[in-house]
């Protein structure tokens, strides 16, 4: 059929009133049940850089916690509305990024990046501009010496995770401890919170053994470890942590002594991946990446909106694998914003302080909203007290071998800091 | 006093004066018209300009291309971090340890820097950066690794109940405009000296201008050192405003950055670097918002000046206001600067 103008301009004319009728229509949807002014959550998150491949789920999780909260009555009656903005996986543009998410979108509630740098160059401004800081990182400082009343945690950091895995791996995986780590923050960050708890449970702590940034070659260091050595504690991150278990496995030291980590270090990536380099590694993860060991509905309801696979949690139609110990974070931190302004009768910012008290020690039973286990905010630190689960990567997966509740965790894990009594 | 002959102004000139009462009244119309958030912006530009101005000046002025100063910038960040953090000291002192520490490492690593030219120059400065970058990466108990040092910030001046703060963000704003301000003037004073005549001739030809008498080792290291605390000052505003130091200041990519600001905004003329800076700053937080991958259209904006504006915004600046003692026609600044019979530096 020939097209003329007034033809063109007939169909332009009818598309345009046709998509706007269902544009309205599936906004009211989107909106059911809400009324006034939207309630803004920033997001501070790596779309690209160095971790883009967490940032990608951090992103999916906050936006389908979003959606799921506007289709059902949002918060306090209020629609929700999402704004987020790339770090790019670098301090200052984070904070940067945080500023604008707060001064140019006017957020009322941020949720933070998975980049400890970030979160410690953010935490501070998150104070002078009153509003609240969900990090996602991993550093303990910002929620301990560098910490402030408007920052709060949901998920666990390395002081937790100390204290989450080194009596299990004392007693079960050896006594003698030997760290290697990347020399940088993250690896001294958990050498320095398990020394004192090893040291407290008997275990011998030999010297650490710090890795140059850029070495690609891990060989001559992989050969300072202690023969003596029972376990091999090991923080590296990306093509390092390749490496080393590569290195390791060649060298024959996964014969002569036990390895372990955090799921950090394997996050985002599949053991299948790497040709089974990991195998035998052990990894303490904070939620399991397998849907057996937590097979509950709520899981199963979340991960297929995360769109992932029970075994590998490898994205359907693509090569990603689900950042699972880390996603669910951002899941559960608008979740704890909605249940926080909902108890304080939070209207605006100006009622911030209020929230902050109604957030200070809530606790949440497991559900679909926070389906990686009961925990609660310690009101004092603003740290979250969570379950953890002892894994091992066997056959190219990574299987749960024991569960660590978060009732044993805090005789390792006192607060340290008080936020409680500063002032707002 | 030619800036307060109205009528001897030119275009250019005139330009000039209409930004600095924008920048004068920014911290009140700003906010009604856009954001604070757009204030904030403006403060950081402002810093960021200081810093490209340290790059010009070797560059531009002396013909020494750097990549360094991200060192110099990142040990004034660090100096008055460590000031506040560890020394307990009040504002002014940590304010001058950060601008003293980062000139010092200047005045250390231009012994050696300045013995070479051009692109071995360009490695030596690069490497120093880094050697000091993956130290502090490395000394998470010093310096916070990559995890970076938050800062508490004391007042600035404090009487009895009275108090100046950075907290107060149309304090900070005139406190950086006017730092910034007086290091461009600064600059401007050394520029319109003798020794701002002896950076351009040893950049023209050092061998000429040793045959007058000119000792090029000396006016490079001065003009290194010079341009470190230029550097190691935007650092430590940097810092001030960021409330935070990190090892990533001290990262190449961060002189990278000055280096493309001074390139697209006209190197060898006092305020280019400042253009470049205001303009791909802007660029970056309107595209960043839209599209993550931002940095290809700039990069592709970078190209087009490079390719199509050699004397960068400036230059095109002036042809287009036909500045009657600026207007670029030579092909270089060299023969800007002996028309001018000065340096270049409007």
């Amino acid at each position: 059929m020939a097209s003329t103008r007034r033809s063109f301009l007939k169909s332009f004319l009818a598309g345009g009133v046709l998509g706007q009728t269902i544009n309205l229509t599936f906004a009211k949807n989107l909106f059911a049940g809400t009324s006034g002014d939207p309630i803004i959550i920033g997001h501070q998150c790596e779309l690209t850089g160095g971790i883009s491949s967490w940032g990608y789920w951090l992103n999916k999780a906050a936006e389908e916690a979003v959606k799921h909260l506007n289709s059902n009555n949002g918060i306090a009656g209020r629609p929700v509305k999402l704004v987020t903005e790339d770090t790019e996986t670098n301090p200052p543009t984070g904070a940067r990024k945080f500023r604008a998410l707060v001064q140019r979108h006017k957020a009322d509630f941020v949720l933070g990046s998975v980049h400890s740098g970030v979160n410690l160059a953010t935490v501070p401004i998150a104070k002078e501009l009153k509003t609240i800081y969900i990090p996602n990182g991993m550093a303990a400082e910002m929620t301990g010496k560098k910490g402030n009343r408007y920052t709060f945690r949901v998920g666990s950091d390395t002081y937790s995770q100390a204290a989450a895995g080194a009596e299990w791996a004392t007693k079960n995986l050896g006594n003698e401890w030997t760290f290697l780590f990347a020399d940088y923050g993250w690896g001294w960050s958990h050498f320095n919170e398990h020394k004192p708890i090893l040291e407290k449970i008997g275990a011998k702590v030999n010297p650490p053994i710090a890795v140059p940034l850029d070495a690609k070659d891990l060989l001559p260091y992989l050969a300072k470890i202690p023969k003596s050595t029972t376990q091999l504690y090991s923080i590296f991150f990306g093509s390092q942590s390749v490496a080393l278990y590569t290195q390791s496995k060649s060298m024959g030291l996964d014969k002569d002594m036990a390895r372990y980590s955090v799921l950090c270090t394997h996050e985002a990536i599949s053991p299948k991946d790497i040709g089974g380099a990991s195998d035998g590694v052990n990894l303490l993860e904070y939620h399991p990446r397998m849907l057996k060991y937590k097979d509950t509905p709520h899981n199963r309801k979340l991960r297929d909106l995360m769109g992932v696979d029970e075994a590998d949690a490898r994205e359907k139609g693509s090569k990603r694998i689900l950042a699972g110990s880390h996603f669910w974070q951002v899941w559960e931190s608008v979740f704890f914003i909605q249940k926080a302004v909902e108890k304080s009768g939070w209207k605006s910012k100006k009622d911030t302080p209020d929230f902050i008290q109604a957030l200070e020690g809530m606790k949440v039973s497991e559900s679909f909203e926070h389906p990686q286990g009961d925990k609660y905010i310690r009101a004092k630190d603003h740290k979250a007290v969570i379950n953890f689960h002892m894994s091992k990567v066997e056959n190219g997966e990574i299987h749960v071998k024991h569960q660590i509740s978060a009732g044993r965790i805090e005789k390792f894990f006192p607060a340290r800091y008080d936020f409680t009594k500063e002032s707002f | 006093m030619r800036l307060l002959n109205f009528k001897k102004l030119s275009s250019l000139d005139l330009v000039g004066v209409g930004l600095l009462i924008f920048l004068l009244l920014v911290p009140y119309v700003v906010p009604v018209v856009l954001n604070d958030f757009w204030v904030n912006i403006i403060a950081e530009l402002m810093i960021w300009s200081l810093f490209a101005a340290s790059v010009n000046l070797l560059f531009g002025y002396t013909g020494l291309l750097s990549f360094g100063q991200a060192l110099y910038f990142g040990m004034g960040a660090y100096g008055v971090a460590f000031g506040f953090e560890y020394f307990d000291l009040s504002f002014w002192p940590a304010f001058l340890l950060g601008v003293s520490l980062g000139t010092l490492f200047a005045a250390f690593a231009g012994i050696f820097a300045v013995r070479l030219t051009w692109h071995y120059f360009a490695i030596i400065t690069v490497v120093f950066s880094l050697i000091f970058y993956f130290l502090a990466v490395g000394t998470k108990e010093l310096t916070g690794g990559d995890d970076g040092l938050p800062i508490s910030v004391p007042p600035v001046l404090k009487f009895g109940q009275f108090e100046l703060s950075l907290f107060d963000l149309t304090f900070q704003y005139y406190f950086i405009m006017v730092i910034v301000g007086l290091a461009f003037y600064m600059k401007w004073r050394v520029l319109e000296s003798p020794l701002g005549r002896a950076f351009v001739a040893i950049r023209e030809n050092d061998k000429r201008a040793s045959l007058i008498g000119l000792n090029a080792y000396k006016i490079r290291y001065l003009s290194f050192v010079l341009s470190g605390l230029l550097a190691s000052l935007s650092g430590v505003l940097f810092c001030l405003f960021s409330r935070y130091a990190t090892a990533q200041n001290l990262f190449w990519t961060v002189s990278g950055e000055g280096v493309v600001w001074m390139i697209v905004g006209g190197a060898g003329t006092l305020f280019g670097p400042a253009v470049g800076a205001a303009l791909l700053i802007v660029l970056r937080e309107e595209l960043s918002m839209y599209w993550e991958h931002y940095l290809l259209i700039v990069g592709v904006i970078v190209i087009v000046v490079v390719t199509f504006a050699p004397h960068g915004i400036m230059g095109l600046i002036k042809d287009l206001l036909g500045s009657r003692n600026s207007k670029l026609t030579g092909s270089d600044n060299g023969e800007l600067l002996e028309k001018q019979g000065g340096t270049g530096n409007e």
